[in-house]
């Protein structure tokens, strides 16, 4: 007896290989039954959405506004393109001494501080800076560059909350989302499937207007992209994509949380409004008044006076003295700038810090970084120029030998490297807890 | 009796459209939105305008210290060149910044050191609280208001009662845009008490009637987009549709077609490229250089011909250029002969040139007169392009009215303009005045200047001002009346069921 019952306790190898087997082949088989449902759903959600009306008008709205920027943004790289060449030809030679760089093609798609990055910067006590206007058209000072990132940033992302916001609670008033359940469907694999179906079915035809539109701009002979600037512009891509999906996890979110499609509207507008807008434009402005920084007007007049002072000075003494006067004049006016731009970098870094919460402005940020049109690019263009100009300015030889300005673009890994990656996480970071609350918003609804 | 029959018929309307349009009211009262709206406006609005007020102290701040520093510099160096040359008008900040932020003007264009933040993020002003926060809740208590009741089933049994349609959709109109204009209202009033309150905001008279007037304008504004919503709710069957295509329209409007405005009006009106320019003026200096040269060469001969030797002499005091002109001053000084040769000489060269570079500063002018008429074109087919948009309208009639536009850097330009003019005369008058004292007074020697006219802004007379905005304002009130014929139309031809 005693042996049967250690016989029945003891398995042997064989048995216990088999178990193991048996329990993993039902395990791969439940993650296939799984799967294959996952598949059902998203086929579902797919087919369901492309014959919808919102998917048609979302569709024709977002075709119509990038093709129309892409076309719009690609007229303004043009005018750039002839304020640069008559720019450069006016600084004359090629040791002309001043600096001026070319617009990047890039600037078709995230404008950003191109304009500002290519002005023409020429050295002197004061450092002058000339920039080239086509047209005296001041309408465009009004409303905001309708360039590609703006397209994303505002009105694709107020359409990927509005395809997402009541895919669970209007689900729930038209009643399919009990009859769904009530059967052996789970509900991750139901929440799954919706964000996979809503946001492919989202996503699809946008990257279909954006190949459309940058196969218009490629073919064009004005522009000229390198392989950099390819890489360049997947990543803006990319981190388009993990933008929009924030947007729809959020939508999706709202929808698990409410239980109608009206209230998940309001709310849905609401926090689009919050997050688009009022964070990052508040934000700046905020910060504005938390850092004490002189206005603009306020330094060009004091880098005036600093000018006429040594330029009334000058005639009143010996010629032998001009050196120390003009040496006294740059150093206060080279105080003055670094005052500010130590100021600047206090500002920028408290802007950052506060309208980081809004996925909004970590886009903006991360874009024009990524685009070579943002404020790190700015500065760094600044300090380039800065040496320049030192440089010019200690040049004992020839005028006509003086070296000609050189600059490259910030490679995409030194922007990441410089803050990019800090945005670019804040938005998966963002993308994530939105998705997973979302998801363990679902598993808690009520679906009566 | 006729007359009785109407007037009973009259009043029972009257009181049909009221208890429509108090349920209207009521029944938004009691919704999340207007909740939703209602904390929105209030905690933006404030927030917006305390940060701003503050924003507009330190302005106010910065503009006496940088009127401090010409002041201080002018009694330092009191030349009349240091005084025509470097005292640029200051602009002080536009007096309803707390409320609208003004467009910066050229001359920050031009700093190397600036603040390139507002590019990227516009500030958020109470511009921007009407036009965009306000019209998404407009549409946001309007997309349903038909549909809505539709799909509850709520209309039939209204419109089954003796409650006429018309008096249906205006019952609704008034009850929903006065359920509406509560938020805005509150907290357009907490705003203006914070300002008003505050010691370094001091608005005039006219201050107040600009706010009213612009208080006014955000109104038909948001009734605007209350009517859109209503229009496309008349021609909806679901509230899921309706919403759809009121965003879509809003997006048109609000975000494509002021931005688009400018682009195309530069399409269509195709002015000069700036390398265009710059070669024509290139190729006209050269022309009228190589023609005066032509003139200079032709009187250096008659006076070869006609001087001889002594014209030989002053050629072989070298090229000319400054270094024969000062060994000439000094040979003429004491040689008379060569001095009366010089002086006929310069005129001469004078005589023959000035026509050819008088030409050419005519066509130069011509050629930039052509541009600027060119681009004024432009710019007023972009205007009225962008004035499709009742986003673009109203910005035009806000900005303008308050002075935080175009038109107001334009009116500054112009006064400074007037202004630099009366101390060029006034820096002349004192000049000839001192030199009159004292002779040997040169352009860089110290007067007394602190008797010199002062520049004070002074803002647009309203009246003016109104003129200039009612054109845009007229196409805000035109739209609201197409909007509202329409869902007119649309409810009366509306199934109920």
């Amino acid at each position: 007896m005693t042996c049967d019952k250690k016989a029945q306790k003891t398995m042997s190898p064989r048995s216990a290989g088999n178990a193991i087997a048996n329990s993993l082949s039902r395990y791969r088989l439940s993650i296939a039954r799984g799967l294959g449902t996952l598949d059902l759903i998203v086929a579902k959600e797919i087919r369901h959405n492309l014959f919808s009306y919102k998917f048609s008008i979302i569709t024709v709205l977002t075709t119509i506004l990038i093709l129309a920027s892409i076309l719009m943004m690609y007229r303004d790289y043009g005018l750039a393109r002839e304020n640069y060449e008559t720019l450069e030809r006016l600084s004359s030679t090629p040791g002309g001494g001043a600096a001026v760089i070319p617009p990047t093609p890039l600037s078709i798609f995230v404008k950003g501080l191109d304009d500002n990055l290519c002005r023409s910067y020429e050295g002197g006590v004061n450092i002058e800076v000339s920039r080239k206007q086509q047209s005296v058209n001041k309408v465009f000072r009004l409303f905001t560059t309708p360039d590609l990132l703006y397209v994303i940033k505002v009105v694709l992302s107020l359409c990927a909350m509005l395809f997402a916001f009541d895919m669970v609670c209007g689900e729930k008033e038209a009643g399919t989302l009990r009859q769904s359940l009530s059967s052996s469907l789970g509900r991750p694999f139901l929440i799954l499937g919706k964000w996979i179906g809503g946001f492919t079915s989202f996503i699809v035809p946008l990257f279909l207007a954006v190949l459309l539109g940058t196969a218009f701009v490629t073919l064009q002979p004005r522009v000229a992209m390198s392989p950099q600037d390819w890489a360049r512009l997947g990543l803006f891509l990319l981190s388009s994509v993990i933008y929009l999906a924030v947007f729809f996890s959020l939508g999706l979110l709202i929808s698990c949380l409410t239980h109608q499609a009206s209230s998940a509207l309001v709310v849905s507008l609401s926090v689009w409004t919050l997050l688009v807008f009022l964070i990052p434009n508040l934000g700046n402005i905020l910060a504005r008044e938390l850092v004490e920084i002189p206005t603009v007007q306020q330094l060009e007049v004091a880098h005036t006076y600093n000018v006429e002072r040594m330029m009334f000075e000058r005639q009143r003494v010996d010629r032998s003295e001009f050196p120390k006067l003009l040496a006294r004049a740059t150093a206060e006016s080279n105080q003055l700038a670094e005052d500010y731009r130590n100021r600047f970098n206090k500002l920028l870094a408290v802007s950052q810090n506060i309208t980081r919460i809004s996925p909004a402005a970590a886009f903006t940020f991360l874009a024009t970084d990524i685009m070579g049109t943002g404020v790190a690019e700015e500065r760094r263009l600044k300090s380039a120029v800065l040496q320049y100009i030192h440089t010019i300015g200690e040049w004992s030889g020839p005028k006509d030998s003086r070296p000609a300005f050189r600059y490259e673009r910030s490679a995409c890994r030194e922007t990441l490297a410089q803050g990019g990656l800090g945005n670019l996480l804040i938005l998966l970071l963002c993308g994530i807890l939105l998705g997973t609350g979302a998801y363990v918003a679902f598993l808690r609804y009520d679906v009566r | 009796m006729l007359k009785a029959t109407n007037a009973r018929e009259i009043a029972g309307s009257l009181r049909s459209l009221k208890v429509v349009a108090a349920r209207e009211f009521l029944d938004n009262l009691l919704n999340l939105r207007f909740i939703t709206g209602l904390v929105l406006c209030l905690v933006v609005t404030v927030a917006c305008i305390v940060i701003l007020a503050h924003n507009y102290r330190s302005e106010l701040a910065d503009y006496s210290r940088r009127v401090n520093m010409q002041d201080d510099f002018l009694s330092h160096y009191a030349t009349g060149d240091a005084l025509v040359v470097t005292n640029r008008q200051q602009k002080p900040p536009e007096r309803f910044r707390p409320l609208i932020v003004g467009i910066p003007p050229d001359e920050t264009l031009k700093s190397f050191d600036d603040n390139p933040l507002p590019i990227l993020f516009p500030p958020l002003d109470f511009l921007f609280i009407v036009t965009i926060i306000m019209s998404v809740l407009a549409l946001l208590f309007s997309y349903d208001a038909v549909t809505g009741e539709r799909q509850r089933g709520t209309l039939r049994l209204v419109i089954s009662n003796s409650i006429s349609r018309t008096t249906m959709l205006l019952g609704k109109f008034i009850g929903g845009t006065a359920s509406l204009l509560i938020p805005f209202i509150l907290a357009l009033v907490v705003g203006v008490l914070y300002i008003n309150l505050n010691p370094n905001i001091q608005w005039t008279a006219s201050a107040w009637a600009e706010l009213g007037l612009l208080a006014v304008a955000s109104i038909t504004f948001v009734t605007l987009f209350y009517l859109l919503g209503l229009m496309v709710s008349t021609f909806s069957r679901y509230s899921a549709v309706s919403i759809l295509n009121c965003l879509f329209v809003w997006v048109l409007l609000i975000l494509a077609i002021p931005n688009l405005a400018p682009y195309i009006s530069a399409q269509v009106y195709h002015i000069p490229s700036i390398n265009e320019m710059e070669r024509r003026f290139e190729e006209m200096e050269r022309d009228s250089l190589k023609l005066a040269g032509q003139r200079n060469a032709e009187v250096t001969k008659d006076f070869q011909r006609r001087y001889g030797k002594l014209f030989a002499e002053l050629e072989a005091m070298g090229d000319a250029g400054s270094g024969r002109q000062k060994a000439a001053q000094q040979r003429a000084a004491t040689d008379p002969e060569l001095r009366a040769m010089l002086e006929a000489f310069r005129d001469a060269q004078r005589q023959a040139t000035k026509p050819i570079f008088d030409a050419r500063t005519e066509a130069e002018k011509r050629l930039r007169q052509d541009l600027e008429t060119q681009a004024a074109r432009q710019t007023r087919l972009a205007k009225v392009l962008a004035c499709l948009s009742p986003l673009a309208d109203f910005t035009y009639v806000a900005r303008d009215l308050t002075g935080t536009g175009l038109r107001a850097l334009e009116h500054f330009e112009r006064i400074s303009g007037r202004y630099q003019r009366e101390v060029r005369t006034y820096a002349a008058m004192k000049m000839q005045e001192e030199r009159q004292k004292d002779p040997t007074l040169g352009r860089d020697s110290l007067i007394d200047l602190s008797n010199r006219p002062r520049f004070a802004f002074a803002e647009e007379a309203l009246k003016d001002k109104l003129r200039q905005v009612l054109p845009c304002w007229g196409v805000l009130v035109a739209y609201n009346i197409v909007f509202f014929v329409a869902a007119f139309a649309g409810f009366m031809r509306y199934d109920v069921r």
